[in-house]
């Protein structure tokens, strides 16, 4: 890699902020730090640390502190960098059918990853998609139309070895239920934990995550909290809880 | 990095501090009773442990001192009690670990022992409640285990004492050889995003104790830590960035969030031990037991009338059970009245005396007399707690408490402050959301408490029949439990709004309490009760005897009307007047006459109003302090009880609006400063001082007035 022959390792969170400064300095004729942290979405304050780094690796120039600026290897390996996410992001959304935040959340954890060389390939895999002449037309559309891709079409009438394939290892969904629709006596085990923050880290703590099986002992006098089983102890989870909880019922 | 130990174990003076961390109702603090023989709390309940106590013993050895840190089920700084377990942990300086797990839940519990390995604690593991786990046909292989872990395992019964010695010569054995501590491994993906950010950290200057925990929390995005290194300086900052790249890479090679992830990986750890050391599985029916007794006392329909029904049997007993011991001690307390009045001649006329007999024995005499009650009370809650009848009540009154903005751990602080408000409030530190911590504290003085309890017990046999009482000290209780409600909803409509909570809470099996801790529980709150007797309110007696004795009036009106020929009068009748002439002189009496205005509308006089005064020290006061301000009128020895004073001076309607008065109105002082302290701002504090003051007088306001129109 070329900033290694500078200095030292351009790490990921260095590429980040290359690539930030990179499109801020695609508007503008400087990236002030103001923007800089704004958009990485953290104060100013922890902008400089990092900015001092690409400074000393010759990436930026950053002497008048409020203003930034590429160096020439700078501007090069921040485009390096961009064109990989930009790539990637084409490819999850155009060919793989993600949604563009998504696609955009994969690229970023991918375009540090990425070698020149898987770049290259997948580069020219786009240039045969949009040129060449004796590809199947309309191929990409078949592939979006295919039950393979997506769970709610149809599987086609000419069934391919790929979709046995694929109903041989995706068991067939059995009924779910949420932890609160359980009737007293009945169980399921767990497939998803959908609360969030504090209250997901309780139920984690608690061992109710993936694959543990549930039993509800009873209800409370209206039917809410409820009383589960599971691990031999004994617990009691309010609606809004329980009903966060989605079990597969045996 | 197998056992690097922060502190210095050899050659340093003082004892060897132990820190016990566990779960809740893992019987952690009978562990720390029986090691210590301290006096203290030991509940059913989970979250009873919310202070630090600490405690000390010694052997032949060497001289241990104990810390009881709060019971946590996992470390990750969910609750108070989570922030203060983890930073004792990692900042504590420790030289000994005991984690204390229950063995029959040993799945969940060892995911806790694998978060206390990762701040690289000195450690030994205390297999408790073996007792059950044996019963329930648990075998494990203890030699294995150690192994494996590289520290001591040892199997204890808690609240039996077994297993207690070889606990203390585990501790001793790892305070002189730090234990190895297998390093934790949780996978390669894991390992390798712990290393990545330990590097960052170490750079950042961070001191190898309890580096893989750190680590761990930066990679968790835990507020505290990631604050923490973010404003430490720039290299802080650097590791702070390295952990949220190791959470992006884990979370999109795994395609689970981070927490998910981690829990997996911990569980992965535990079950992997435990297939190693389970020799035998526990029976599925090891609960029978628990769960047919839960079939009838957690029924949803005979549920809340049973636990109705159980509270009333306790007020029941409470009253009745209460009353031959409190003659007894009326007696007694009569007698050395006598016996000190004794040293005096007959007819003499002395301060001292007078200070002695109406101030400090009829003060404190007065306190004392209601201990056999408060004694049985705490008899009762104290059995419903270590039984785990309390955990099932906050099950069966969650809905009811959460409609009104309560949380159904809620309940048992409230539930504790019948017993005093001060326990009360500390215990509402179990409640894990500020908000609900704060409402319950706020309306917490509503319960009853222990202090109020006199108070009913001199004016509820003063006004009503025999047949009435009962369900009168009912009512009153009820109505402080509703009115709490109410309030509390209004509190999170206005002032307190917001999300509630998450409701998690642990439903241990019953479990037969033993004498012994029931007996210690309620020796100890009753202490509480008796040491603000001889202190407090001893010096509030006597004070009250000075400002109802001081000034001394010089002349009397009726002397002069009786000269003057206008009034004719037996001996006893111009003493009588006398002495109330004396009290509306007093200091006491001119306060009391200059809040009269404001209380009439109540249906309070003067009288009411100075013993009131008292009442805002200690509740009880109100007692002692009506029996002097009453006993002054009184010249002969025919002895005429306070409550047929009160009976003859009052109506029953002026009884009742000045008991709902003081069930309402401004608690003690200590709890106005507990709540501070607890609630951590003079804001809240005098908010619940003000606020309920206001709401009690419109109370007895309208009781009042409406009353007398109604007739």
């Amino acid at each position: 890699m070329t900033a290694k022959a500078t200095h030292g390792t351009l790490t990921r969170a260095l590429e980040d902020y290359l690539e930030t400064i990179f499109r801020i300095m695609s508007s503008t004729p400087v990236a002030r730090v103001r923007d800089i942290a704004h958009a990485r979405d953290v104060r100013s304050a922890s902008v400089t640390p990092a900015l001092r780094r690409l400074s000393d690796m010759g990436l930026i120039d950053y002497a008048r502190r409020e203003y930034v600026t590429l160096t020439p290897t700078g501007e090069q390996e921040a485009r390096r960098v961009y064109a990989r996410h930009c790539v990637l992001t084409r490819f999850f959304s155009e060919v793989l059918q993600m949604p563009p935040d998504a696609a955009e959340r994969e690229a970023c954890a991918m375009e540090h990853t990425l070698s020149d060389d898987g770049m290259d390939r997948l580069v020219r895999f786009f240039e045969f998609l949009g040129a060449c002449p004796d590809a199947t037309p309309g191929f990409l559309e078949q592939f979006h139309q295919c039950s393979l891709v997506h769970d709610d079409v149809p599987p086609c009438p000419n069934p391919c070895p790929a979709s046995n394939e694929k109903s041989r290892h995706l068991p067939r969904p059995r009924p779910s239920k949420t932890l609160f629709d359980l009737k007293p006596g009945e169980q399921g085990t767990v497939v998803q934990v959908n609360a969030h923050g504090g209250i997901r880290q309780r139920l984690l703590d608690m061992g109710i995550l993936p694959q543990t099986r549930i039993r509800l002992d009873r209800v409370a006098p209206t039917g809410d909290p409820v009383w589960i089983e599971l691990n031999g102890a004994q617990l009691a989870l309010r609606r809004q809880e329980a009903e966060t909880v989605v079990l597969e019922v045996s | 990095m197998s056992s690097t130990l922060p502190y210095k174990l050899h050659g340093k003076s003082g004892p060897i501090r132990v820190a016990l961390a566990g779960n809740p109702n893992s019987g952690k603090t009978s562990i720390f009773n029986a090691l210590t023989g301290a006096r203290q709390h030991v509940g059913n309940y989970p979250g009873v442990t919310v202070e630090k106590r600490i405690g000390s013993f010694k052997t032949d050895q060497a001289a241990f001192e104990v810390l009881d840190l709060p019971g946590t089920y996992s470390l990750s700084s969910f609750s108070p009690e989570e922030r203060i377990a983890q930073d004792e942990l990692i900042e504590g300086g420790h030289d000994v670990v005991v984690v204390v797990v229950d063995s029959t839940t040993l799945r969940r519990s060892l995911v806790f022992v694998a978060q206390v390995m990762q701040t690289d604690a000195n450690l030994v593991l205390c297999m408790n409640m073996t007792d059950e786990a044996d019963k329930a046909g648990q075998r494990i292989d203890l030699d294995q285990m150690q192994a494996l872990l590289g520290f001591p395992v040892v199997q204890t019964v808690g609240h039996k004492g077994i297993g207690t010695d070889g606990l203390v010569r585990a501790i001793f054995a790892v305070a002189k050889t730090p234990s190895i501590n297998h390093r934790l491994v949780l996978g390669e993906r894991l390992e390798t995003a712990i290393q990545e950010i330990r590097k960052r950290l170490e750079e950042a200057g961070r001191q190898s104790a309890g580096l893989d925990w750190v680590a761990s929390r930066l990679l968790i995005d835990d507020r505290h830590f990631v604050d923490h290194f973010r404003n430490l300086d720039e290299r802080g900052r650097f590791a702070v960035e390295e952990a949220e790249h190791q959470r992006r890479r884990i979370e999109s090679e795994t395609g689970r969030d981070i927490s998910l992830f981690i829990s997996e990986r911990y569980y992965g750890f535990v079950d992997g031990l435990l297939g190693e050391v389970l020799q035998c599985r526990p029976r599925d029916d090891a609960r029978a037991l628990s769960n047919s007794v839960d079939k009838v006392l957690a029924n949803r329909v005979l549920g809340l009338p049973i636990f109705a029904a159980v509270m009333y049997a306790i007020f029941w007993l409470t009253f009745t059970g209460g009353e031959p011991p409190m003659g007894w001690i009326e007696s007694g307390f009569s007698a050395l009245g006598g016996w000190i009045s004794g040293w005096w001649p007959a007819g003499a006329e002395s301060p001292l005396r007078s200070l002695l007999v109406d101030g400090v024995v009829g003060g404190v005499g007065g306190v004392i007399v209601f201990l056999p009650n408060i004694l049985l009370l705490f008899f009762g809650l104290a059995v419903l707690e270590d039984t785990g009848y309390m955990a099932r009540v906050a099950f069966l009154m969650d809905r009811v408490m959460h409609r009104f903005g309560l949380h159904g751990k809620s309940f048992v602080p409230m539930m504790t402050g019948f017993g005093c408000s001060i326990p009360g409030i500390m215990a509402t530190r179990t409640l894990e959301n500020e908000r609900d911590r704060l409402t319950t504290m706020l309306v917490l003085p509503l319960m009853s408490c222990g202090a109020r309890l006199p108070i009913w017990m001199l004016l509820i046999p003063a006004f009503f029949a025999p047949s009435w009482r009962a369900p009168m000290l009912f009512f009153i209780y009820a109505f402080g439990i509703v009115l709490a409600f109410v309030l509390a909803l209004l509190l999170r409509k206005t002032v307190l709004r917001g999300k509630d909570a998450p409701f998690v809470m642990e439903l241990p099996p019953y479990r037969m309490p033993t004498m012994r801790a029931v007996v210690l529980k309620m020796v100890e709150r009753a202490w509480i009760y008796l040491r603000k007797a001889g202190t407090v309110i001893l010096g509030i007696s006597i004070l009250m005897w000075f400002l109802t004795s001081y000034p001394k009036k010089d002349a009397y009106e009726v002397d002069a009307r009786i000269a003057a020929g206008t009034v004719q009068m037996t001996r006893t009748e111009i003493q009588n007047a006398r002495a109330a002439e004396d009290l509306r002189y007093s200091t006491a009496g001119r306060i009391g006459r200059f809040l009269e205005p404001a209380i009439r509308p109540l249906g309070f006089d003067w009288k009411i109003g100075t013993a009131m005064i008292g009442a805002f020290a200690a509740k009880e006061v109100f007692v002692s302090q009506m029996g002097i301000v009453h006993s002054l009128g009184k010249i002969d020895d025919e002895s005429e009880g306070l409550r047929e004073k009160l009976a003859r001076e009052y109506s029953p309607l002026v009884g009742l609006s000045l008991m709902l008065f003081l069930l309402v109105s401004a608690p003690c002082m200590a709890t106005i400063a507990v709540t501070r302290r607890e609630s951590g701002r003079w804001k809240w504090a005098l908010l619940q001082l003000g606020g309920l003051t206001a709401v009690a007088y419109i109370i007895s306001l309208l009781v009042f007035q409406v009353g007398r129109l109604v007739g």
